[in-house]
């Protein structure tokens, strides 16, 4: 690119490229970019990346993904080296692992029906996970003799089931985030898999997020208070600095209808971790209700005091102390509970928000008691940790799902777009 | 102005800056954009404006938001007070027209930061501190004057530039901003400095005291910067602040006794200087005497 003629359309095609990875680059973006490469040639590559990085992206998360599109379009001769090796190698290994899953993945001498997508999961599992698959496919062998059509399905459901729950494995830890910022990183990771290490982080992180939801909404809720009546007293009043000129006009705010909010959380194996980080969530921005109550469910349900979700210990002792803790999941039997309730918790004035992965006992109980906590509350709003490609695997999330409003939330970056749209109830 | 004309002028002014900051500086000032500088409080996104108007050798005009800002205390005025007068004091006259015209011109006009920017002889250095602070409607209004370099004040009309001032808006992220305002600035996320960085700034503002206690400061504040317990991480203007009183306090050595006793220079709230003495806990339980890397060593 010694040749200043073949700027623009370089940089043309950089844009294109930063544009579908979705930055909203636009004429002018490339226009100031062939300009500030004219200006400042191209010795050295650190100084371009800068200045193109200063046209370009306009956020710290937009500067992740400008970065990542710069070295993967402007390769330096070391990174082209590194990168044609480093591809050479992972042929060679792919080609290993289809060769291994050939041997594998076949039923009497048939190749499983299989996408290539799954096959190469299955050369990416570790050889212990195979050799399980192997040895569950050979205990079986017996009954092929006798029915084969039985045991080329039996064996072949049991495979994808493996195959489909490693997959999920690897989007929750993250293999796709591996080049992020470890902030925006952690912002898009599924959090159940969060290290303890990482907690402190991922606190922090909500307390930013939380305050600027808190800005956002409190500039919202101002911009609302215009009803169009003309408050004359308040006119008149301000018209005395001016000389009795009526210059600033000052309107009745409007009446806010207050809101109720009524949590009720999954606390269940699994599920403590999210309902922790999302009560935190919640509890932590100031606009979203008037007040707010929280009941924790697992096979019982038990309503939390303020005091004990001030802060992750607390909330863990009160969890275990409730004895809701490890156990199994009856959301039916809590909405009943929480539809009953004396003095009613459910009525006109109140959201209701449960968080829960959709996994409970009974669930044809569930459906109904759902129905009847819809029938009482204003609105019901269900936040699942679970990513919303595994619902229709589910029946018990296509159901729910059906009934009430529900927010895929399995990562921070979910759960600070829902909370977002609490404000909107 | 060139990048290596920056900064050489930035040298001029003694400020410790890197590579990225110089070069995006340079692209901002050569695309004529405004720069938005986003980052925590205290990493010196203001230091930048200052610098750069004494760089550039221009006046620094600063807006400083704040909710509830508007167009009367960021852009104009009219002084009613000297209006009403007027009025009463040409009560008489019969051309109405012409009294009415005259209420409207530079005489009664009180000028604001944004519109001194623009009509200022001499280019400036205009400095929009915490935009994140105002309101939505504010920003929008700020579009005019980004963009177009004008604004529109409805008795007079379009008042074009007549200088073009170099624009440095700064945010502490509080609310993210509007799409439209951020593409309209060249942009910049400054952190906090790392320690080669914050030594050399200790070394340039404090060149009185002793190289070893500089160094010290510097790693102590980098310990506490890395550390999550601590809330209100500590500000480059603070770590200058607690040099120079431990320097001012005869202390030549930060040992825990000194850290302890001038903490209140770097830590500003109860919970952080809980954080602080749970540390030297940890520290004083570890058999190693300071000298392991296994654990941080306040």
């Amino acid at each position: 690119m010694d040749n200043p003629q073949v700027y623009p359309e370089k940089v043309s095609a950089f844009s294109r490229m930063l544009r579908l990875e979705g930055l909203p680059v636009g004429p002018k973006e490339t226009e100031d970019a062939c300009r500030i490469l004219l200006v400042m040639g191209l010795e050295s590559r650190e100084t371009v990346k800068t200045a193109l990085r200063t046209v370009f992206a306009k956020s710290r998360e937009e500067q992740g993904i400008f970065d990542r599109c710069f070295d993967s379009f402007f390769l330096s001769e070391e990174a082209m080296r590194q990168q044609a090796q480093a591809q050479m190698e992972r042929e060679q290994e792919m080609a290993q692992g289809r060769e291994q899953a050939q041997r594998d993945l076949n039923l009497n001498g048939q190749p499983m029906e299989l996408t290539d997508g799954q096959r190469e999961i299955y050369a990416a599992m570790s050889e212990e996970m195979r050799q399980k698959l192997r040895d569950f496919k050979d205990r079986f062998q017996e009954s092929a003799a006798r029915n084969p059509d039985l045991y080329n399905n039996f064996i072949h459901s049991v495979f994808t089931k493996t195959l489909l729950e490693q997959q999920m494995k690897m989007e929750d830890a993250g293999v796709n985030c591996a080049g992020l910022d470890p902030e925006l990183g952690i912002m898009y990771r599924d959090i159940s898999q969060f290290k303890d290490t990482e907690i402190p982080k991922a606190i922090s992180i909500i307390e930013n997020i939380s305050q600027q939801i808190n800005g956002e909404l409190s500039a919202k809720k101002k911009n609302r208070g215009r009803s169009g009546a003309l408050d004359f007293r308040k006119t008149i009043r301000k018209g005395l600095e001016t000389g009795g000129s009526l210059y600033r006009l000052k309107y009745k705010k409007k009446r806010q209808k207050k809101k109720h909010l009524v949590i009720l959380c999954d606390v269940s194996g699994s599920m403590v971790q999210f309902s922790e980080f999302a009560l935190r969530f919640i509890q932590s921005l100031n606009h979203v209700a008037e007040s707010s109550k929280v009941y924790l469910f697992s096979e019982a349900m038990v309503e939390a005091d303020a005091f004990s979700l001030q802060n992750m210990d607390l909330f863990r002792n009160f969890v275990k102390e409730s004895g809701a803790y490890g156990r199994g999941t009856d959301l039916g039997t809590a909405l009943l509970d929480l539809v009953h309730d004396n003095p009613p918790a459910l009525n006109d004035s109140t959201t209701l928000l449960i968080l829960s992965d959709t996994k409970t006992i009974d669930q044809a109980g569930a459906v109904q008691a759902l129905q009847e906590a819809k029938r009482l509350a204003g609105r019901v709003l269900w936040l699942n940790p679970l990513p919303e490609s595994r619902w229709q695997y589910l029946k018990g999330a296509s159901a729910f799902s059906q009934i009430c409003t529900m927010i895929s939330c399995s990562t921070l970056h979910d759960l600070a777009s829902a909370c977002r749209s609490l404000s909107n109830l | 102005m060139n990048l290596a004309e920056l900064k050489s002028k930035m040298d001029q002014a003694h400020y410790i800056y890197d590579d990225t900051l110089a070069t995006v500086l340079a692209v901002a000032l050569e695309l004529g954009r405004p720069l938005l500088i986003e980052g925590a409080a205290g990493v010196g996104k203001t230091e930048i404006a200052k610098v750069m108007a004494s760089a550039l050798d221009r006046e620094l005009v600063r807006l400083q938001c704040y909710e509830g800002l508007d167009e009367s205390k960021a852009l104009y005025e009219w002084n009613y007070q000297k209006q009403l007068l007027s009025i009463q004091v040409n009560m008489a006259s019969r051309d109405r027209e012409s009294l009415t015209q005259s209420l409207f011109t530079d005489a009664y006009l009180l000028e604001r930061p944004l519109l001194k920017s623009i009509r200022s002889e001499k280019p400036v250095v205009l400095l929009i501190d915490e935009i994140d602070k105002a309101d939505e409607e504010f920003e929008a209004f700020l579009l005019e004057l980004l963009s177009e370099m004008q604004v529109t004040i409805p008795e007079v009309g379009t008042i074009r530039a007549k200088t073009i001032p170099f624009v440095i808006l700064t945010s502490n992220r509080a609310r993210p901003l509007s799409e439209a305002l951020r593409r309209r600035c060249a942009y910049l996320y400054i952190q906090y400095p790392d320690m080669e960085k914050e030594l050399s700034i200790l070394r340039a503002k404090l060149p009185h005291v002793d190289d070893r206690l500089c160094a010290q400061v510097a790693l102590a504040v980098q310990k506490l910067r890395s550390n999550e317990t601590i809330l209100k991480k500590p500000s480059i203007a603070e770590t200058l602040d607690w040099a120079a009183a431990l320097d001012a306090l005869g202390i030549r050595e930060l040992t825990p006794d000194a850290l302890r006793s001038t903490a209140g220079f770097i830590l500003k709230n109860s919970e952080d200087l809980a954080a602080l003495q749970e540390m030297e806990e940890e520290d004083h339980h570890c058999a190693c005497g300071g000298n392991c890397g296994e654990h941080s060593h306040g």
